[in-house]
C-alpha cells in the first residue's frame, strides 16, 4: 500500500514540475508548483516525518506559494501568456536539462546511499530538543545565525521601502502607495 | 512612555466595553426574541392583518352610507398627477333641487397600473374627496381590471361640501 | 465509560477477519471517507438553517420557518436548487483554475475537520502534531480563494480574493500564537493528549487570565481568518457582490458555501478542544453527586454541546458587530492583537516557569 502511494506521489511531483515549467500561463505555473510542494509534504508524511510534513505545508505551501501568487495578482492580467521560446533555445535548454539529469543518475548511482529505517520518534519533544539544544548534538547556534540572516532582511526590506517612499513624497508624480 | 502604554491599554479596554454593550443589546433582542417578533407571517394573518395608518395601497374615494361623495369634479388631482393615472369625465348637468344646470362627475377613472402612490393627488384636493386605501392585494389576470371606475353608480355630491 | 476505541477497534478486526490486509485497509479508509463526506454535508446543512434562523432571532425576524418543521428542511430544499442549477462559466476565465479553485478549499476544509476529536477514540487522524498541522492545513484554503478570484476574470472578484489574501496571511499569526500559549500549558501538540491533561479542569479555567485572553485572541483571529463578520471583506456583500465567488454558480458556489460552514464548525471545535476540554464533561470542584451526573451525559454530546455555544458566540458576533475596513482590519491585527498575543505568550511563559499552572 505505501508503495503505491510512493509512486502515485512521484508521479504527482514529476508531472506537476515538468508542466510547472512548461506552462505558459504565470499563474498556472505556480499552482502546479503549490501542488509539487503538496505532494512533497505528503512525502513525509509518509515516512512518519510528521513535523517536517506540517512545517512544508506551512512554510511552502501556505506561505511562499501564497505570497507568489499574490504577486502574480499584482502583476499580469488574466490572458497574458509568455510567448513560446525560440527553437534554439527549446534545444539548447532540453540538452542541458538531459545531460543534467543523466549526471544526476549516474552520481546517484555511483554513491553509497545506504537504506535508513524512519525513527520510530521522530515526535515533537525530541525536535525540540534538537533543535532549541546549546551543546551536545543541538542546533541552537544555526538556528539563531539563521534568524539574525532573517533580522538582516526584513531591516533590509524596510531600509528600502523607507527610501522609495522618500522619493514618492518629494517628486511631483506622486504615485499612491 | 508609560503615558502612551497606559493609553493603549485604555483604548482597547474602552473597544472591549464598546463591543460588550453592542452585544448586550443583541444579546437581549434574541433572549426577547419569541414576543418581539416584528415579521408578520402575512398569507396566515390575512384575517386580522392590520395595515399601518400612512400605508399607501390604492386611491380611493370616499362614499358615506347615503352613496354620496366629495368630489365637485374641478379635476386638481388630474392636474397634480405626475403620470396621468386619473382622468375626470364631467358634465354639467341640471341639479334636480335648484334646478341650474352645475357642474358633475360622471366617472372617476383612476388607473392603477400608473400610479406610483405618490400621494400628490390626496394633497391637492380641495374637499378631500379621495384618500389613500390600505388594501394592497392589486393582483388581477388582465390589465384592463387595473382601470377602475371610482364613483360608485348612482352615487351624487354631498350636499354642502361647495360651500 | 463512553468509549469509542473498542467500536472502532472491533469494526477494524471485523474488516480484517473478513477480507485480505490490502482490502481491509481500502474498506476502512473508504469508510472514513464515507463517514467524513457525510458529516461533512450535514454540518454544512445544519449550520446553514442554524445560522439563519438565530441571524432572524438578533434581527427580530423569524428566518426560515416553512418548509418541513420550522423551516428545517429549507436548507435541503436549498441545496437541491443547487445542484439543479446550472453551471454557469464565464466566458473568459481561466478554467482549469476555475473549477480548482472550489476543491482545494473543500479539501483544506475537510483536511482539518479529520483531525477533530469528537470523543474519546472518535478520532479520524491523531497525529503527534496535531494543531501544527491544523495550523497548515487551514492556511492552504487562501490558495483556493486567491485562484478563484483570479480564474473568475472580474474586478469584485480579484478584489475581494486579495482583501482575503491579506487578511487570512495576516491573521493566521495571530491564530498561530495565540494556539502556542496553550500548547506552552499543555505541553503537547496532540489534540488528544490535549484532551487528556484537561481531565480535571478545562483550560480557560485553569489557565487563569492568559488562557482566558488567549481564547478570545484565538476567536477573533480565527474569525478573522475564515472570512467570517465582522471580518467578511472578501465578499462584502455591499461593496463587492459576493467577492471571490461572484462567478460561481450552483454546485461550485455550494462548495464554497458548505466550506465556509464547515470551517467555522472546524474553529468552533479547536477552540473548544483547546480551551473547553473537548469532550470532557463539566466537572466542579469535589462535588462527587455533581460530577457524576455530568459523567452520565456520553461525551460526544457535551464535545457538540460546547461547539455549539461557541459557534453561537461566533454568530453573536457577527450579527452584532459592524464590517470592518480594510485598513482598520490590518491595523487590529498588527497594532493590536499581535502585540496582545506576543505579551500574552511571555505571561504564560513566565506563569508556566514558575509552575502556576493546571
Amino acid at each position: 500500500m505505501e508503495k503505491i502511494i510512493f509512486y502515485i506521489l512521484s508521479a504527482v511531483i514529476l508531472s506537476l514540475s515538468l508542466m510547472s515549467v512548461l506552462s505558459r500561463k504565470l499563474l498556472r505555473s505556480a499552482v502546479y508548483l503549490f501542488g509539487v510542494l503538496t505532494a512533497i509534504a505528503g512525502f513525509y508524511f509518509l515516512i512518519g516525518y510528521h513535523f517536517l510534513g506540517a512545517v512544508q505545508l506551512t512554510v511552502y505551501a501556505g506561505g511562499i506559494v501564497v505570497l507568489i501568487i499574490f504577486s502574480i495578482l499584482l502583476t499580469h492580467d488574466i490572458d497574458h501568456q509568455m510567448p513560446t521560446p525560440d527553437w534554439s533555445r527549446v534545444a539548447v535548454a532540453g540538452a542541458l536539462c538531459v545531460a543534467g539529469a543523466v549526471m544526476f543518475v549516474q552520481l546517484l548511482q555511483g554513491s553509497l546511499f545506504s537504506r535508513v529505517e524512519a525513527p520510530e520518534q521522530s515526535d515533537l519533544n525530541t525536535v525540540g530538543n534538537t533543535l532549541l539544544n546549546p551543546g551536545g548534538g543541538g542546533y541552537l547556534l544555526p538556528f539563531e545565525v539563521v534568524s539574525i540572516l532573517l533580522l538582516a532582511v526584513m531591516i533590509g526590506a524596510i531600509v528600502i521601502a523607507k527610501q522609495r517612499h522618500s522619493v514618492d513624497d518629494s517628486s511631483p508624480e506622486k504615485q499612491a502607495p | 512612555m508609560f503615558r502612551a502604554i497606559y493609553e493603549y491599554f485604555k483604548e482597547i479596554l474602552l473597544a472591549i466595553r464598546g463591543l460588550i454593550n453592542g452585544m448586550r443589546i443583541t444579546g437581549k433582542y434574541i433572549a426577547h426574541a419569541r414576543k418581539e417578533i416584528i415579521t408578520q407571517e402575512y398569507p396566515d394573518n390575512r384575517d386580522t392583518l392590520q395595515m399601518f395608518d400612512r400605508f399607501r395601497g390604492e386611491v380611493v374615494l370616499l362614499h358615506n352610507e347615503n352613496n354620496e361623495h366629495r368630489c365637485t369634479g374641478c379635476s386638481a388631482c388630474e392636474v397634480a398627477c405626475p403620470n396621468g393615472s386619473i382622468e375626470i369625465i364631467w358634465a354639467r348637468r341640471e341639479d334636480p333641487e335648484t334646478g341650474k344646470k352645475k357642474k358633475q362627475i360622471e366617472t372617476f377613472v383612476y388607473h392603477l397600473s400608473m400610479c406610483t402612490m405618490c400621494n400628490l393627488c390626496i394633497l391637492a384636493c380641495p374637499t378631500d374627496a379621495i384618500k389613500m386605501g390600505h388594501d394592497f392585494e392589486h393582483a388581477v389576470f388582465d390589465r384592463s381590471q387595473l382601470t377602475k371606475v371610482l364613483n360608485r353608480p348612482g352615487s351624487k355630491l354631498e350636499k354642502g361640501v361647495e360651500e | 465509560m463512553y468509549d469509542f476505541t473498542t467500536l472502532v477497534q472491533s469494526i477494524g478486526n471485523f474488516l480484517h477477519g473478513q477480507f485480505s490486509p490490502g482490502v481491509a485497509t481500502a474498506l476502512e479508509w473508504t469508510l472514513v471517507i464515507l463517514v467524513y463526506l457525510a458529516l461533512y454535508a450535514i454540518l454544512g446543512l445544519v449550520l446553514v438553517y442554524v445560522e439563519r434562523r438565530v441571524c432572524a432571532f438578533f434581527q427580530l425576524r423569524l428566518g426560515p420557518n416553512r418548509v418541513g418543521w420550522a423551516g428545517t428542511a429549507q436548507t435541503v430544499a436549498d441545496a437541491l436548487k443547487l445542484l439543479l442549477k446550472e453551471p454557469v462559466t464565464v466566458n473568459k476565465a481561466d478554467k482549469l483554475l476555475y473549477n480548482l479553485a472550489p476543491f482545494i478549499i473543500t479539501l483544506a476544509a475537510l483536511t482539518v475537520i479529520s483531525l477533530v476529536p469528537f470523543a474519546k477514540g472518535l478520532q479520524a487522524f491523531d497525529i503527534n502534531i496535531g494543531l501544527l498541522f491544523i495550523v497548515a492545513v487551514s492556511s492552504l484554503g487562501v490558495v483556493g480563494i486567491l485562484l478563484a478570484g483570479w480564474s473568475s476574470n472580474n474586478k469584485y472578484a480579484l478584489i475581494g480574493a486579495m482583501r482575503s489574501g491579506a487578511q487570512i496571511v495576516s491573521y493566521e499569526l495571530s491564530v498561530g500564537l495565540s494556539l502556542l500559549t496553550m500548547v506552552l500549558l499543555t505541553g503537547t501538540l496532540q489534540l488528544s493528549t490535549i484532551i487528556e491533561t484537561q481531565a480535571n479542569g478545562w483550560w480557560i479555567f485553569k489557565g487563569h487570565v492568559p488562557a482566558i485572553i488567549a481564547f478570545f485572541l484565538y476567536l477573533t483571529a480565527s474569525i478573522a481568518e475564515i472570512n467570517r463578520g465582522p471580518f467578511d471583506l472578501p465578499e462584502a456583500e455591499s461593496e463587492l457582490t459576493a467577492g471571490f465567488h461572484t462567478e460561481y454558480s450552483g454546485l461550485k458556489f455550494a462548495f464554497f458555501f458548505l466550506a465556509e460552514f464547515v470551517n467555522m464548525f472546524t474553529v468552533a471545535a479547536i477552540a473548544t478542544t483547546v480551551f473547553l476540554g473537548g469532550w470532557m464533561p463539566f466537572h466542579l470542584g469535589d462535588w462527587a453527586g455533581f460530577n457524576a451526573v455530568m459523567d452520565f451525559v456520553p461525551p460526544i454530546l457535551w464535545f457538540f454541546l460546547k461547539v455549539s455555544a461557541v459557534i453561537f458566540l461566533m454568530m453573536w458576533f457577527k450579527w452584532t458587530f459592524p464590517r470592518l475596513r480594510i485598513d482598520q482590519l490590518l491595523k487590529l491585527e498588527w497594532k493590536y492583537l499581535m502585540p496582545l498575543n506576543l505579551m500574552n505568550l511571555v505571561f504564560t511563559a513566565i506563569l508556566v516557569y514558575l509552575g502556576w499552572h493546571g
